[in-house]
């Protein structure tokens, strides 16, 4: 009975050994391998510039084999870095606070959006928002738990308005609230849907503003191209050469005079958007990422981080400050 | 039954967090990837009052779900016992709704419903109907040719007689597919929850993993677990002390 109890106890061992050692082999070794790139979202117009680095052979002529993998609502790339799943990835700046709140070991290379796209958009016919007063007695969506909360406590506290002043009701994934008027003021990834949902109105006669929180001085940091510390001591040469590749890519992509050739290669890899949404998109995501023709792209905001990092202190997002602007490794304003 | 279904969930729930404990300490991983012992109890502190009030939430759409699915799957399950063309018609059309994803279906639930409690209630019953159904139809499109002959043979056999007694000789198996639903109808609801919803434990969850929390999921997966642990021990002893109800002499009947 005995030895009964014995063998299963060792086959139970055993078998939680082989699901440990799975565990881990499943973790790619670095040297000389596929470099792993983990996006934050699918592949569409606001990743051009990634889409063009790995298709438009950018990755290839820096010597580097690159793997550009898609996030999705469930993928995290900072998370990836630290299991090894990935070397390099795209997060937005709470990601990046919030993962240094817990000790991640993240650094980031490039911020790739200068101006966040999350923004809000109302109908042309209501009332003009011109300054924050005006988001009073307004029915307003927010993702609960999202970026766009954050934003809009943030404006609204700044306006001196409470959760009183407006009617806040919580966003979903569809838009049928803001196309059945039932919500006026909605959140939307201006590059994105803001353009689908622009069109859609536009169909039907209907004309569209956007509220970008930045107009009036909340600058909450979107995308940006991050790598965990231990890589960027380690190879320092393959983080820069994949950061010059990656960024001329994305130079490539917002020059107005290479439009068809990316508009090509984002279609391959986005097949369900329509032609003349994703040359919108395009459109509406070269601002974005290069505001002036000054702006180099990729340029980190340090002012930005730091009033994202006060934001997130401020709505209790973070319990203590993370020194953000140490992680920042890339080329600063 | 109640106690023994609460602590095999601790058990559980225990060995899951000492399995990831295990592979955090050893891969050194942070606590942004998996929280440590501490931050998971800091944030049990912290939530654990407000995830147990969302479960309780959840759980009383669950229950109202599990009811209408129950009484869906019987009504089908009673309609398509017969292997007529209306039976395999309503077979075929049950299951052909079950093949569709919830999520491409619930835009439509939404746009029709809201995204209030009546969305919730629909999809839960509909993701927990199913396998109830399967139950419901094998049961009642198998015959008791025992007893049924008799009643078939002195011409008194309704279908009321046939339905009841197809569901009495099948009562144990009936209980069991019913207690085991429970679950199905508490997955359902958080779905639900989580596609849309602004309450309940999906909604919270959806909020967690916005913001990466795995300590917070952790929280509220033992909250989950608590609960429909008491939920399906009750539905259990229930069940039991209605098969002994049910079985037992009434008082005067030959043994």
């Amino acid at each position: 009975m005995n030895q009964k109890i014995k063998t299963t106890t060792v086959i139970r061992a055993a078998f939680m050994v082989f699901c440990m050692a799975l565990f881990f082999a499943t973790a790619p070794a670095f040297a000389g391998e596929t470099l792993n790139y983990r996006l934050k979202w699918l592949f569409n117009t606001s990743v051009a510039g990634d889409i063009i680095a790995e298709t438009g052979g950018f990755f290839k002529k820096a010597g580097l084999d690159v793997s550009v993998n898609e996030g999705g609502a469930g993928k995290n790339a900072i998370k990836e870095l630290e299991l090894g799943y990935a070397d390099f990835g795209v997060a937005s700046a709470d990601q990046v606070i919030r993962a240094l709140e817990k000790g991640a070991d993240v650094v980031v290379l490039a911020q790739l959006f200068q101006v966040n796209p999350m923004q809000w958009i109302y109908r042309s016919n209501r009332p003009e928002i011109k300054a924050l007063s005006d988001l009073k007695g307004r029915h307003i969506g927010i993702t609960f738990g999202g970026n766009d909360e954050t934003i809009m406590n943030t404006l609204l506290a700044k306006a001196q308005l409470s959760s009183k002043d407006v009617r806040i009701s919580s966003v979903r994934f569809n838009f049928t609230p803001f196309l059945k008027k039932q919500v006026d003021v909605w959140p939307v990834y201006r590059n994105s849907q803001g353009v689908i949902l622009e069109e859609k109105l536009a169909a039907e006669n209907e004309q569209v503003k956007f509220f970008n929180p930045a107009d009036y001085g909340v600058s909450f940091v979107a995308n940006s191209v991050v790598t965990s510390g231990t890589m960027m001591k380690k190879h320092p040469d393959t983080v820069r050469t994949f950061m010059t590749a990656l960024l001329s890519a994305w130079e490539f992509a917002m020059d107005p005079a290479n439009e068809p050739r990316v508009l090509a290669q984002i279609k391959k890899k986005d097949k369900g958007t329509q032609d003349d949404i994703r040359q919108k998109q395009l459109e509406a995501t070269r601002p974005l990422i290069k505001p002036d023709k000054k702006t180099k792209i990729g340029v980190i905001d340090a002012k930005a981080w730091q009033q994202t990092e006060s934001i997130m202190i401020k709505e209790k997002q973070i319990k203590a400050p993370v020194d953000v602007t140490s992680r920042l490794v890339g080329p600063t304003q | 039954m109640l106690f023994r279904r609460i602590y095999q969930f601790l058990i559980v729930y225990c060995l899951g967090v000492v399995g990831l404990l295990a592979i955090k300490y050893a891969a050194g991983l942070s606590n942004y990837v998996i929280p440590g012992l501490t931050l998971i109890f800091d944030t049990a502190h912290r939530m654990l009052t407000g995830y147990f009030l969302d479960v309780l939430n959840t759980l009383s759409v669950a229950v109202l779900g599990q009811m209408v699915s129950i009484a869906m799957a019987f009504f089908v399950g009673i309609l398509g016992r017969k292997s007529s063309w209306a039976g395999s018609f309503i077979k075929v059309m049950a299951y052909n709704i079950q093949a569709y994803p919830i999520v491409a279906l619930a835009p439509i639930i939404f746009i029709l419903m809201g995204d209030g409690f009546l969305s919730r209630l629909l999809i839960a019953s509909m993701i927990c109907y199913f396998p109830l159904l399967l139950s419901v139809l094998g049961i009642m499109a198998s015959p008791i040719k025992d007893i049924e002959h008799f009643y078939i043979a002195t011409g008194r056999m309704r279908w009321q007689l046939e339905v009841k007694i197809r569901a009495f000789e099948n009562l144990n198996k009936l209980t069991t597919v019913i207690a085991g639903s429970s679950t199905l109808a508490m997955a359902g609801t958080i779905v639900a929850e989580f596609i849309a919803a602004d309450q309940g434990i999906g909604y919270s969850i959806r909020i967690a993993l916005y913001q990466s929390d795995l300590a917070c999921i952790l929280v509220a997966l033992f909250s989950i677990g608590i609960i429909i642990s008491v939920y399906q021990g009750i539905l259990e002893t229930v069940g039991e002390q209605m098969k002994h109800k049910w079985f037992a002499p009434k008082e005067g009947d030959l043994i």
